[in-house]
């Protein structure tokens, strides 16, 4: 079996090589843009160069070409947004559909998220399959780095782009510096918080608790309190946690998915009903209000 | 100017049911606008009033979706127009099956310069169908654009990237999907649901076969992890105490 591997950055140019080689005798790797300073162990990389200026998306032709002169039997991208368009269009290209964000994979049957998290699905396509999957799915799997000038680099031949987009800027994005993964406690506030004053009860139990402060989605999209990095769920951040502490959260699959495998899950909601109270170990049913100031003086 | 907006129609995930044997069971749950799509209904509807542009809403699904509520709903927010297919034949389709339906809207409707997609549908969130869309149509397309404007008949978009915000332009017509944070959805008052009920919309057939290129072998709620389940009312004397107890003995 031939793989074709596509990845944007280092790690997961590693992560999925490595993996690709648990599922194929042959594993082609094709960088985009700038070759990082190490690789995955690849029989052969693909360079695809990018004219100065040119969009990554805009290379999407290209790995078209690539594709029908290389004919793999399988296609494994790493799931980032230039990459997802890179994926769609060679989908697009070859007839089928991408298997998109997959969870596991033994090497014929992809697992992916079904209503973020609510179900699992294996799927299976007609004709080549193309995924797009995280570099944690190989976590487990020995890698070895290189780099690339080591390796054997094959340079694509430009394919002018038919529908291009054309560059005016790029700026870095200014990260907040919250990271959760080093946290073995985390607290998570949700709309159950009514105020973004209200936090100010958050912050203080984590400081007694040395946690860090997480969030449901509506807390920073919409409401805007605390920074991107800092929510919790299929779509944010997934967390494995010690403990984590979830607040005014009413427990919708899509933000367990980022918390159900801690250690202890502890929840604090107001109605007894709320879904989180069967996905934890301790709950306690009451307001916010009262019960985060009575904790914080109790620890 | 003719812009178009595509959204999906899909079970409200809140009121899906896990059978026995971890199937799973849409009947108590009602057939609504995926979350996402709502924002890129808004985006559309925004650009369309600023730039005194025709708003035509664009979906196709199974023949549950063609329900008179569902369609206010959509028409209440700004929107001029709801054409949908609506046939058993459209179940469930996958990103191929779902751009080539929704190509067939555009073509037939047609003559659109921008067709705004969301970020995602709540089911598969596969962020897919955009590109598809594009590439059947031949056109090009901008995907996570947080903010979009129209300057000299091109379209100049921000895209909120994983590390960086990458600024393109793009010439018309185009599609462009939008993150949830380009705009919040409205509220539709009274007055916008009555005046819905009196927009044009229309079910059309599917023009072409649709056919999915992915097969689901297996669709089953994960096995959850087995917890403790201790719930206590804080009002019951040392509930309190006991919780604390189980926080200290747990970090
Ligand atoms: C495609 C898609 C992807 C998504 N991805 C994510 C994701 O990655 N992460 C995420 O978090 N969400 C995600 N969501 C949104 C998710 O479905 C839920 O809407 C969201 O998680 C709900 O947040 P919440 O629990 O804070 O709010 P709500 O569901 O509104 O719950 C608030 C809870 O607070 C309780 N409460 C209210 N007042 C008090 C009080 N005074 N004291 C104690 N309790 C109180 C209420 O009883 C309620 O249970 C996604 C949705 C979609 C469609």
């Amino acid at each position: 079996m031939k793989t074709l591997v596509f990845a944007e950055r280092s790690e997961a140019a590693i992560r999925l090589a490595a993996g690709a080689r648990t599922v194929a005798n042959e594993v082609v790797l094709v960088l985009i843009g700038e070759l990082p300073a190490t690789v995955g162990s690849a029989d052969k990389i693909i360079h695809i160069a990018l004219p100065t200026g040119e969009v990554y998306d805009n290379a999407a032709d290209t790995v078209n070409a690539v594709f029908d002169s290389e004919a793999p039997d399988l296609v494994l991208i790493e799931s980032t947004r230039h990459l997802r368009v890179i994926a769609g269009k060679l989908a697009a290209h070859v007839g089928t559909s991408v298997i998109t964000d997959v969870i596991e994979f033994d090497g014929s049957t992809p697992v992916s998220m079904y209503f973020g998290g609510v179900a699992h699905r294996k799927l299976k396509a007609s004709g080549v399959s193309i995924l797009t999957i995280g570099p944690s799915v190989f976590s487990d799997v020995p890698a070895t780095e290189v780099a690339p000038e080591s390796a054997v680099i094959e340079e694509a031949a430009w394919v002018a782009p038919s529908a291009a987009l054309e560059l005016l800027e790029v700026r870095p994005i200014e990260k907040s510096g919250v990271d959760l993964f080093g946290a073995d406690v985390v607290v998570a506030a949700g709309r159950g918080f009514a105020e973004e004053s209200d936090l100010e009860l958050a912050r203080d139990l984590c400081s007694k608790l040395n946690a860090g402060l997480g969030c449901s989605r509506p807390l920073t999209e919409g409401l805007d309190w605390l920074p991107t990095e800092a929510y919790i769920g299929v779509s944010g951040q997934m967390l494995e946690p010690k403990v984590y502490i979830a607040v005014g959260i009413s427990g919708q699959m899509q933000h367990m998915v980022g918390c159900n495998r801690a250690e202890t899950i502890f929840a604090i909601n107001k109605d007894k009903n709320a879904p989180i109270f069967k996905q934890c170990d301790y709950g306690l049913v009451g307001d916010l209000k009262t019960l985060l100031p009575a904790l914080s003086a109790a620890l | 100017m003719k812009i178009a907006v595509c959204f999906k129609v899909v079970p409200d995930d809140q009121d899906i049911l896990v059978n026995s044997d971890r199937s799973l069971d849409y009947s108590k749950a009602q057939q609504i606008v995926s979350t996402y799509d709502l924002n890129a209904i808004e985006v559309a509807a925004q650009l369309a009033s600023t730039h005194e542009a025709s708003l035509v809403a664009l979906t196709a699904g199974s023949a549950l979706i063609d329900s008179s509520k569902l369609k206010k709903g959509v028409l209440s927010r700004g929107v001029d127009e709801l054409f949908m297919i609506a046939d058993d034949a459209c179940t469930n389709m996958d990103a191929l099956a779902t751009a080539a339906a929704l190509a067939d809207l555009v073509t037939k409707n047609g003559g659109f310069d921008l067709i705004i997609c969301g970020d995602g549908s709540a089911d598969n969130f596969a962020r897919q169908v955009d590109v598809q869309l594009a590439a059947k149509l031949g056109l090009p397309v901008v995907t996570s654009a947080s903010k979009l404007a129209i300057e000299a008949g091109a379209l100049v978009v921000e895209r909120s990237l994983e590390d960086v915000i990458e600024v393109v332009r793009v010439s018309m017509p185009a599609v462009v999907s939008v993150t949830p944070d380009a705009a919040l959805p409205r509220i539709p008052g009274m007055k916008e649901i009555v005046a819905a009920g009196k927009k044009p919309s229309e079910v059309q057939a599917s023009g072409s076969s649709v056919v999915s290129a992915l097969e689901v072998l297996d669709c089953r709620a994960p096995e959850q992890v087995a917890r403790k389940l201790q719930v206590i009312d804080a009002s019951q004397d040392g509930a309190i105490e006991q919780f604390v107890a189980a926080l200290k003995a747990a970090v």
